[in-house]
């Protein structure tokens, strides 16, 4: 067989058995671990259907304000299979964005962001913010009414701030309002500063999930991790099971069903996620009606409506958002099991509720 | 047959059918995209082009040069050299074309005179009607 012959050269090499011993099948996982712990790996390779799509669209986009929204167009109707991957990384992208923040909210109500991991849950909460960030650069990009009016709503954001607001916003734009300027910085941001830094923090954030070990599942069993912990003590789960094929199954499940939906919705509501503005050229002249951000961002977008003074209201959202990423350090409670934690389970369902409200008041 | 295996061969059958559906869309991408002018004519006013003056046009994408040639009249000629592919000059006063390159020389019906080009230049259809000159 060759594939045996292949295997005993890289045995040589690098000690390959070994090395898939210890990564598969010696790194176990607990045994009442289920598929939504299996929701990080969706997003890992949500991502990397991004970046696939992306680069394939690099080949034919042009990032000129005067090519951008024609050859996008090109893309669309004629470069064979163009629509698809275009398809693939419009609606991948709103599909990760989902993924990521399942992922996060998952997390938060098994508590595993608790000693020793916390340096794991600050890690994803930054690559929850580049995310967003992926999500921002990229609407710009094909150059249409609604990515540049978009854009101009959310570059304008920091002119709320006293002193340096104003030239963040012009830093942000390169000039005083979005132009061919603008594109080109967002296009450079978007292809080539976000993806290294995903990267990066992605390898940390695994590398921290495998060093460590995966946490226990606090539900329907204590948690027997003696706190506080003052030395590092890797999780084994010597009664659990190896993590291949247990976990990489409901991983791959879970990815499968990932495709599915992202496949259902490009060919039975191929635009879903491209309203009328998203195919009419950019104009700088004439701001189209009910200009509103991507889904994801309504919510944020309704309290800044909603909150009469700008600087507050951008404030309070800022300062959310380190409460959001430095959460480990400000829950102290040792429970890990939210079934007993009345008052944070409280605060849970009254953010959740009041998120879906503010997102259905802003799409208004 | 043993249920392992069929299983085996069902997954192997359904990999691999997943595997082209993408594989055959990205090699479609990939491969170059058609022209979305192929054999668009192009006219010309015959008054435009002296004898013995010529005139560059794009035909098909590809660089045509169209040469009055005193006493023989019109000619429409590929202006890549069939050589490694420069752009060949016309030579007004000696009658010929001339590769910079590598010194390929043509006459003025495409067939090489001297140097390393292996085949004339293409010639490119070329109408008369009255007033105009009709390429392609």
């Amino acid at each position: 067989m060759a594939k045996n012959k292949i295997r005993d050269w890289l045995e040589v090499r690098i000690g390959l058995d070994e090395l898939l011993k210890s990564q598969l099948t010696e790194y176990r996982v607990p045994k009442q671990i289920n598929v939504f712990n299996a929701l990080g790996s969706v997003a890992l390779a949500g991502y990397l259907i991004q970046v696939i799509s992306g680069i394939f669209l690099m080949i034919y986009y042009i990032p000129h304000s005067e090519h951008a929204f024609r050859s996008v167009q090109e893309i669309m109707t004629r470069v064979p299979y163009g629509w698809l991957f275009r398809q693939i990384h419009v609606v991948g992208s709103n599909l990760m964005i989902t993924a990521v923040t399942l992922h996060m909210v998952t997390i938060f109500l098994m508590g595993n962001y608790k000693r020793p991991r916390e340096l794991t849950w600050i890690g994803g909460g930054i690559m929850m913010v580049i995310t967003f960030l992926f999500g921002l650069s990229g609407y710009l990009l094909p150059w249409t009414q609604l990515s540049y009016w978009a854009t101009t709503v959310v570059t304008s954001l920091p002119t709320a701030f006293p002193f340096f607001g104003d030239f963040a916003t012009r830093l942000l734009r390169g000039g005083d309002y979005v132009s061919g300027i603008t594109l080109t910085r967002f296009f450079a941001v978007h292809v080539s500063v976000l993806p290294p830094l995903f990267m990066i923090l992605m390898g940390v954030h695994i590398a921290l999930i495998r060093r460590i070990g995966l946490s226990s599942t606090p539900f329907g069993k204590t948690d027997e991790e003696k706190r506080p912990l003052t030395e590092f003590r890797k999780k084994t789960h010597p009664e659990g099971h190896a993590y291949y094929p247990y976990l990489f199954q409901k991983q791959v499940l879970m990815v499968i069903c990932y495709f599915l939906i992202m496949f259902s919705i490009i060919t039975f509501a191929p635009t879903f996620f491209f309203p009328e503005e998203a195919s009419v050229p950019a104009d700088a002249f004439k701001t189209p009606e009910n200009i509103r951000p991507e889904w994801y961002f309504l919510a944020p977008y309704q309290m800044l409506k909603l909150i009469p003074n700008k600087f507050l209201g951008i404030s309070l959202q800022i300062i959310l958002l380190f409460v959001f990423i430095f959460w480990p350090f400000l829950d102290v409670q040792k429970e890990k099991n939210i079934f007993k934690r009345p008052v944070l389970r409280g605060v849970f369902i009254f953010l959740m509720i009041s998120w879906v409200i503010l997102m259905w008041w802003g799409r208004r | 047959m043993k249920r392992r295996s069929f299983l085996k061969a069902l997954f192997a059958v359904l990999g691999t059918a997943s595997v082209s559906s993408f594989a055959y869309p990205l090699i479609r991408y990939l491969a170059p995209p058609g022209s979305s002018d192929m054999d668009k004519k192009v006219v010309l006013v015959k008054a435009d082009i002296p004898v013995g003056g010529s005139k560059i046009i794009l035909f098909n994408d590809k660089p045509v040069i169209v040469i009055n040639r005193p006493g023989r009249g019109f000619i429409a000629l590929s202006k890549v050299c069939t050589h490694l592919g420069c752009l060949v000059e016309y030579e007004k006063d000696k009658n010929r074309l001339i590769c910079p390159c590598h010194a390929g020389t043509y006459d003025l019906e495409g067939n090489v005179l001297s140097g390393p080009p292996p085949r004339p230049l293409p010639k490119v259809t070329l109408k008369v009607e009255g007033e105009q000159l009709i390429i392609g």
